[in-house]
């Protein structure tokens, strides 16, 4: 897959204080990739560099092939972004809203008007159309930002935490756009706190701290990385006296189980008697461990890899560290 | 000519003057096409009434010219000049809010990440601003006419008026000094209002507030007012020093009654208008930076 978007040695600094450190990042055509990490970590000045905004004091960046400092015009054309507050005008209508940035990315007059109904038709605002900005609910103005930010059809999107402030259901809505545009071929830069949203919409994530980029890769490998051994669950009938602790030295016994304890602290899960079994083996061995462990007589109920989410990789990789 | 109308329409195709049009436009501001059928007949009047003072063959005419044109000229005299003291010290309040305003909604952002550059976000933030104004604007551009008939042909002022003058003596100079006359006098009002446009541009393009954009915004108007007069009246004193270049007019005629005055009006143009310029290629110069 192309590169869309490339840094090389990335710095921004604010007078002597850095906000962003040689920031290397790759990020391809067609991914959603989530850009997350503690306050004042560098995503929204990183953000800022991307969308033109801010020139950085070292290091270069790259959006479709054109340098933000160097190429201004190309990168704005390529790009769509929507920061972390809405910047509406309240006492324009709806369509006009659009109308103007649509008028401001060049776009001719007899092809704005056609333009602004197909984008209210994708955030689902056509029926509020001649309404005033100000009349919107905050889920219907983030989707109007989000309209504003593909006006003029941009090959990507740099999106400063979309889902901030939103209530659940527009946070879904949000999230369908966001897949939607995937669809669509565009890539998606995206931001956010809300790690279980990240999660269900971002293909790659990249973690950022004290302006450094901790790390970064496809969802499933960043929880490989942090995942050194995997942790399975082991649900056991309770209908034996005993079972559970015998289960535990039986396993204790595996060469390839380094560490075997009950779960804690959930009185459903320890009914049934669950088994948290840190294992170092591949699937081979541990499918043998589950077929030797119902051949030795325990009545096993459910046996699930625990994969961890994102907050997991997230707290294991970053330190709390803010620039 | 085809190009000042396609420049005309560029201007009116700009996102932000258009923008600022269609909220002019909601308040119905228009006071409709009939307003315009009076213009033409009342500068012909006015203009009608100098000729006649100016070259009428008896005196019982420009008597009679005189009745009917001094209130007329009075009260455009007032008016124009109430105009242009208004809206100079108007302005500030929109221009210094204009792109501060533009930050504190969050909107700078937004139109600074579009195809839009500085410069037309700037001199489009001024143009907006203007076009708010607009029909204080279009009055003073209606009355320019009758304040270069004041400046050059005044009859309510005790000395000889520049025309006058350029009439009694005819000489090169004394007309030169006329046409000088009549550019100061159509110009100030302008320059005045062009800088105080651009001050406050200038302080929006930096303030992250509206409000203290604008406290700052005329308190700098006022400063830079003060520094003008110490500057026009040094000038002043400096060129009622000059000999005539008029021979058999006295010195202190010509200096007092048409050079100086013309000149030192030319030289507050000409600082207001430099300085307008200044500051907004400042502006636009600081919004590149930041």
């Amino acid at each position: 897959m192309a590169t869309v978007i490339e840094t090389r040695g990335l710095t921004k600094r604010y007078g002597r204080r850095p906000a962003v450190e040689g920031l290397d990042l790759v990020v391809e055509q067609g991914t959603v990739f989530g850009f997350i990490g503690p306050n004042g970590a560098g995503k929204t000045t990183t953000m800022r560099v991307l969308a033109t905004l801010l020139r950085p004091t070292a290091g270069e960046a790259w959006i479709a092939g054109h340098s933000v400092v160097q190429e201004r015009r190309e990168v704005r054309r390529a790009i769509g972004y929507m920061p972390d507050f809405f910047g509406l005008y309240g006492d324009m209508k709806v369509w006009e809203y659009l109308d103007f940035f649509a008028a401001c990315y060049e776009i001719p007059a007899e092809a704005r008007r056609g333009l602004v109904d197909d984008l209210l038709e994708l955030v689902d605002l056509a029926h509020r159309r001649d309404d005033y900005v100000d009349a919107l609910s905050r889920g219907m103005k983030q989707r109007l930002c989000l309209a504003r930010a593909l006006a003029h059809d941009p090959q990507v999107l740099i999106l400063d935490e979309p889902a901030s402030g939103l209530d659940p259901r527009a946070r879904v809505e949000i999230r369908e756009l966001l897949r939607e545009l995937q669809a669509m071929g565009k890539t998606i830069f995206v931001s956010s706190h809300i790690l279980s949203e990240i999660e269900e919409v971002c293909t790659h994530v990249g973690i950022i701290e004290a302006g450094h980029l901790v790390a970064a890769g496809r969802l499933e490998e960043m929880r490989q990385r942090v995942q050194a051994q995997r942790v399975v669950r082991v649900g056991l009938m309770r209908s034996q006296p005993g079972q559970v602790e015998q289960a535990q030295a039986w396993l204790a016994g595996w060469p390839d189980v380094a560490h075997v304890e009950p779960v804690a602290g959930n009185a459903a899960a320890t009914a049934e008697g669950d088994l948290l079994v840190t294992f170092s083996g591949d699937d081979e061995t541990l499918a043998r461990l589950l077929s030797e462990m119902v051949g030795a007589g325990f009545q096993v109920v459910t046996f699930r890899e625990e994969t961890g989410d994102l907050e997991d990789v997230f707290l294991r990789l970053t330190k709390g560290v803010v620039s | 000519m085809r190009r000042l109308v396609e420049r005309w329409r560029a201007v009116l195709e700009h996102p932000i003057v258009r923008l600022e049009l269609r909220r002019i436009r909601r308040k119905r501001w228009w006071p409709g096409r009939r307003f315009f059928l009076f213009y033409p007949a009342l500068l012909g009047a006015v203009l009608g009434c100098g000729v006649t003072v100016a070259f009428g063959p008896r005196p019982g005419a420009q008597l009679a010219a005189l009745g009917s044109g001094v209130l007329g000229l009075c009260m455009l005299n007032s008016v124009t000049s109430l105009l242009a003291f208004a809206l100079a010290w108007i302005v500030p309040a929109l221009t210094a809010t204009s792109l501060a305003r533009e930050r504190e909604l969050g909107t700078l952002d937004l139109l600074r990440a579009t195809l839009l550059t500085e410069r037309a976000i700037v001199l489009g933030k001024l143009g907006g601003c203007l076009a708010r104004l607009w029909p204080g604007v279009l009055a003073l551009a209606l009355l320019t006419p009758f304040q270069v008939v004041r400046t050059t042909g005044s009859i309510l002022t005790p000395y000889p008026s520049a025309l006058m003058l350029a009439l009694v003596s005819g000489t090169r100079w004394s007309w030169a000094g006329l046409a000088l006359a009549g550019v100061a006098g159509a110009l100030r009002p302008w320059s005045g209002l062009a800088f105080h446009a651009a001050v406050g541009l200038f302080v929006s393009t930096w303030s992250r507030s509206s409000g203290a954009s604008v406290a700052v915004s005329y308190g700098a108007i006022i400063v830079t007012r003060l520094g003008l007069s110490l500057v026009t009246s040094l000038l002043g004193v400096v060129l009622a020093l000059l000999p005539s270049l008029e021979p058999g007019l006295p010195e202190a005629m010509w200096n007092g009654m048409l050079v100086m005055p013309s000149l030192v009006t030319l030289a507050a143009v000409l600082l207001e208008s430099a300085g307008a310029a200044l500051l907004v290629w400042g502006a636009i110069g600081w919004l590149k930076r930041t």
